[in-house]
C-alpha cells in the first residue's frame, strides 16, 4: 500500500521527526535551515520587507505547478513588488490525514526548486496533521523577508497621470487553469498556469528604469482588480487599450464559453508595473529578455480624468468602463 | 471615378436622418454591445433597445413559484441553470428556498440532470427547462434520454420559448430587429425572412465587433432606403434552413403552446410544452401543480425595460434596492440581462 501521512506524523514523536527528516530536511537542506526553535539570521542593516500568505488551492496539483511551487512564488512575488530581494522564507504545513507521501515529496521538491531559482532560503518550517476532512489535502503558509533595494519606493498610491501601465505577460492563465483542472465544465483546453517566481524580472526592471512607481502582482481578482485598487489608492484614472491586453487564445476561448472576463481571472506569474512614460521602452526591453516576462506589453496609461475608475478603449474605439466584478468569484484558486 | 465605399462605422456615425429605433433580442448581443461600447459611438437619432433576449429575464414570476412549490411541497430536487436560482419569485427566490432547506442544484446541461437522476433513484429530480430554440434541443434530448433509460424519477418543468411570435408581438416597439444569430443557427434565416411580408424587418446579427457593426450599418442603410428588408449578416454560421437535426429534435418531443413572457404577457403559440407521448416527464402533469399567478414587486419595471418602453435608469429601484447581489427584477440577475449590463457598464456614465 502506498505510504500516507497519518495523525502520528503530527503528534510530535518519532514519526514526526521522521517526516521532517525524510521529506522536508531532505529537500530544504541548507546551512540556515534550523533544527532549533527558530532560525538565526545575520542581516545587513537597511530596509526590509516582510510578507505572509496562505495557499489552499484546489486541486493541489495543476498543469504548470502545484501548491508547493505556488506557495514559494506567491510570497517571493509579494516581496518583489516592494522592490525587495527575497532572502528567507518559513513555511507551515497543515496536512490532511491520509495524504499520499509521494505527493508530499513532490510538493517539497517543487518548493525547493522554486526557492533555489528565486535565490531564497527556507530557514524554518512547521508541520501539523489534521484529521480526515478537517482540511482538504494540504494547506501551506509561507512567510518571507527581503531586502529593499537602495532608493526604491513602490506602492499602490504612487501612480501619476501620464505614467505607462505594463503587464508582464498574457493575463488570466492561472485562474483559467484551475477552473479547467476541476473538470466541472467538461471543457478541455491546452492551458497551463503562469505560476513563476518574479524577483529576477523585478530586478531587471529596477535596473532599467530611472523610477518605478507601482509594482503589483495580479493574483486573486486578476489584473482588473489590481487596476481598480491602484486607481483608488492613487486617486487617478486608468485607461486601458482593450486590444493591447495580451490573452492566450485558449484562455480567450474558455472565457467566451463561460462568460468570464480574462482581466478578472487570477494570475500567479504576472505583474502590473507602472512607470513614467520615458522609462516605458527600457522597462519593456528589459522584461522581454526575462524568462517569464517575454510577453510583456504596454496596455494603457494613467490619467488625471476619471479618478478611481478604469476606462477601456474597446476594439471599436469606443470608451466604456471596465465593469467591476460582482457576485461569486472563484473560490480556492491560490 | 469610383466612389470610396464607406466603412460600417462611417455609416453608423454619419447617420443624420430621422430617428431610428433598433432592437436587439439576444442577451449575448446586449452584453457584447455594452462591452464594446457600441452605444457610445451612435449618433443621437439612433436608439438601440435591448429587447426580451435573455431567457432568465423573460421567465415569469409564476414559474419560479411553481419550482419552489415542487421543492417545498413535493420534496423534489430542482436542477437548473445557475442564473435562475437568484430570480425572485412572488415570496422568495430558489436561493431563498434553498436557505430554508429546499434542494436546488445548479447544472451546466440538462443531460447532467438526467445523469444525477440516474445516480439517485430515490430522489425526484426536476429540471427547469427555460430558454429559446438554442437550448431547447438539449432539454428535449434530456427527456429522450430519460425515456430510453426508463427513468421514473426525472421530469422537466417547461418554460421554453420560441422567438417568431415574440417578433410579431413586439412589432410596434422598434423599426427593425437585430435577430439573434444563435437562435437563427437553429431556426434558419428563412424563419425571419418570412416576416418581411408582415412588415417586420431586420438582419441576422453575429457576435464579433465587426459583425455587430456590419449588421447595424446594413440595418441603418436599409431603413433609410425605406423598403421592406431582411438580410442574413451572419452567413458563416446561419444557413437558410438552419439546423434540421435541432428542429427535428424539438418537433419530436415538444409542441407549441401559449405562454407568458415576463413583462409582455401571454403571447399566443410562443411557448413549447411536452407532447402527450412524453407526458410522464412533464412535471406539471406528474405532480399536479396548482395554477400560480405570480406577483412581481410593483416598483420593478423589468417589463417596460424588456419592451424598450424605458431604460433601467428610469426605474426607481435600479441600482438602489435592485443590484446584482440583491436583484428585485429578473433583468438584474443574469449577466445578459439589460439591467445587469447597465449596472456593470453605465453605473457611472462616462460623458
Amino acid at each position: 500500500m502506498a505510504k500516507t501521512v497519518t495523525l502520528a506524523h503530527g503528534a510530535g514523536g518519532k514519526q514526526t521527526s521522521e517526516l521532517i527528516h525524510e521529506v522536508f530536511e531532505a529537500h530544504f537542506k541548507n546551512p540556515l535551515f534550523t533544527a532549533d526553535d527558530a532560525a538565526v539570521l545575520d542581516i545587513e542593516p537597511g530596509k526590509l520587507a516582510m510578507s505572509t500568505d496562505g495557499f489552499i488551492v484546489s486541486p493541489y496539483e495543476f498543469p504548470g505547478g502545484n501548491v508547493g511551487k505556488l506557495s514559494i512564488c506567491g510570497t517571493v512575488n509579494d516581496l518583489a513588488c516592494m522592490g525587495a530581494q527575497p532572502l528567507y522564507l518559513t513555511c507551515a504545513f497543515v496536512i490532511e490525514e491520509g495524504f499520499p507521501m509521494d505527493k508530499l515529496e513532490e510538493i517539497a521538491a517543487a518548493m525547493e526548486k522554486t526557492a533555489a531559482e528565486a535565490g531564497v532560503r527556507i530557514v524554518a518550517g512547521d508541520t501539523k496533521v489534521a484529521g480526515k476532512g478537517q482540511v482538504d489535502g494540504v494547506f501551506i503558509t509561507t512567510t518571507g523577508i527581503g531586502r529593499i533595494r537602495e532608493g526604491v519606493k513602490t506602492g499602490g498610491a504612487l501612480a501619476r497621470p501620464g505614467d505607462a501601465v505594463i503587464v508582464t505577460g498574457d493575463v488570466g492563465r492561472h485562474g483559467c487553469t484551475i477552473l479547467l483542472a476541476r473538470n466541472e465544465y467538461g471543457i478541455v483546453a491546452d492551458v497551463d498556469s503562469d505560476c513563476a517566481p518574479l524577483w529576477g524580472a523585478v530586478d531587471s526592471v529596477l535596473a532599467a528604469a530611472s523610477d518605478v512607481h507601482v509594482i503589483r502582482d495580479a493574483t486573486r481578482g486578476g489584473v482588473g482588480t489590481v487596476l481598480y485598487e491602484i486607481a483608488e489608492q492613487s486617486t487617478v484614472g486608468i485607461r486601458i487599450d482593450a486590444p493591447a491586453v495580451p490573452v492566450d487564445p485558449a484562455v480567450k476561448g474558455v472565457c467566451g464559453m463561460l462568460g468570464l472576463e480574462p482581466l478578472y481571472l487570477a494570475c500567479e506569474g504576472r505583474l502590473v508595473i507602472i512607470v513614467p512614460q520615458e522609462d516605458k521602452d527600457a522597462v519593456l526591453a528589459a522584461l522581454r529578455q526575462g524568462k517569464y516576462t517575454k510577453g510583456a506589453a504596454v496596455i494603457g496609461e494613467v490619467t488625471a480624468e476619471n479618478p478611481g475608475k478604469v476606462v477601456m478603449t474597446t476594439e471599436i474605439g469606443a470608451e466604456t468602463l471596465l465593469p467591476q466584478p460582482g457576485g461569486e468569484l472563484l473560490p480556492r484558486i491560490c | 471615378m469610383e466612389q470610396k465605399r464607406k466603412t460600417a462605422r462611417e455609416i453608423i456615425e454619419g447617420y443624420d436622418g430621422p430617428k431610428l429605433r433598433i432592437m436587439e433580442v439576444c442577451g449575448t448581443h446586449t452584453h457584447e454591445i455594452f462591452r464594446l461600447g457600441v452605444r457610445n459611438i451612435l449618433p443621437e437619432n439612433i436608439e438601440l433597445i435591448s429587447g426580451p433576449g435573455c431567457p432568465v429575464c423573460v421567465t415569469p414570476v409564476g414559474f419560479i413559484d411553481e419550482a419552489i412549490w415542487l421543492a417545498e411541497e413535493k420534496g423534489c430536487v430542482i436542477t437548473t441553470f445557475g442564473d435562475l436560482i437568484r430570480v425572485p419569485g412572488s415570496e422568495k427566490s430558489l436561493a431563498g428556498a434553498r436557505a430554508g432547506g429546499a434542494r436546488v442544484n445548479p447544472v451546466y446541461t440538462p443531460t447532467d440532470a438526467v445523469a444525477y437522476a440516474e445516480e439517485h433513484p430515490d430522489e425526484e429530480v426536476v429540471f427547469l427547462a427555460v430558454g429559446f430554440e438554442t437550448t431547447t434541443p438539449a432539454s428535449c434530448m434530456a427527456v429522450k434520454q430519460a425515456k430510453e433509460k426508463g427513468l421514473k424519477n426525472f421530469s422537466i418543468l417547461t418554460a421554453n420559448k420560441t422567438m417568431t411570435n415574440a417578433y410579431r408581438a413586439l412589432k410596434g416597439s422598434a423599426d427593425a430587429f437585430l435577430y439573434p444569430g444563435h437562435v437563427n443557427a437553429i431556426t434558419g434565416a428563412d424563419s425571419c425572412a418570412a416576416l418581411v411580408d408582415e412588415g417586420i424587418y431586420g438582419v441576422v446579427c453575429g457576435f464579433t465587433a465587426k459583425e455587430i457593426l456590419t449588421a447595424l450599418a446594413v440595418t441603418i442603410t436599409r431603413l433609410q432606403e425605406g423598403k421592406p428588408f431582411f438580410m442574413n449578416c451572419y452567413p458563416r454560421v446561419v444557413t437558410d434552413e438552419g439546423s434540421t437535426a435541432g428542429k427535428r429534435m424539438i418537433e419530436e418531443v415538444m409542441e407549441p403552446c401559449d405562454t407568458e413572457w415576463r413583462g409582455l404577457g401571454v403571447i399566443p403559440q410562443s411557448g413549447l410544452r411536452l407532447r402527450d407521448e412524453y407526458a410522464a416527464y412533464d412535471a406539471r402533469k406528474k405532480f399536479g401543480i396548482p395554477e400560480m399567478k405570480g406577483r412581481s414587486n410593483p416598483a420593478c419595471r423589468c417589463g417596460d425595460v424588456l419592451q424598450g418602453k424605458c431604460t433601467p435608469a428610469d426605474c426607481k429601484v435600479f441600482g438602489k434596492g435592485c443590484t446584482p447581489l440583491h436583484p428585485i427584477g429578473a433583468c438584474m440577475v443574469s449577466d445578459e440581462g439589460t439591467c445587469a449590463a447597465w449596472y456593470a457598464y453605465k453605473r457611472d456614465v462616462i460623458e
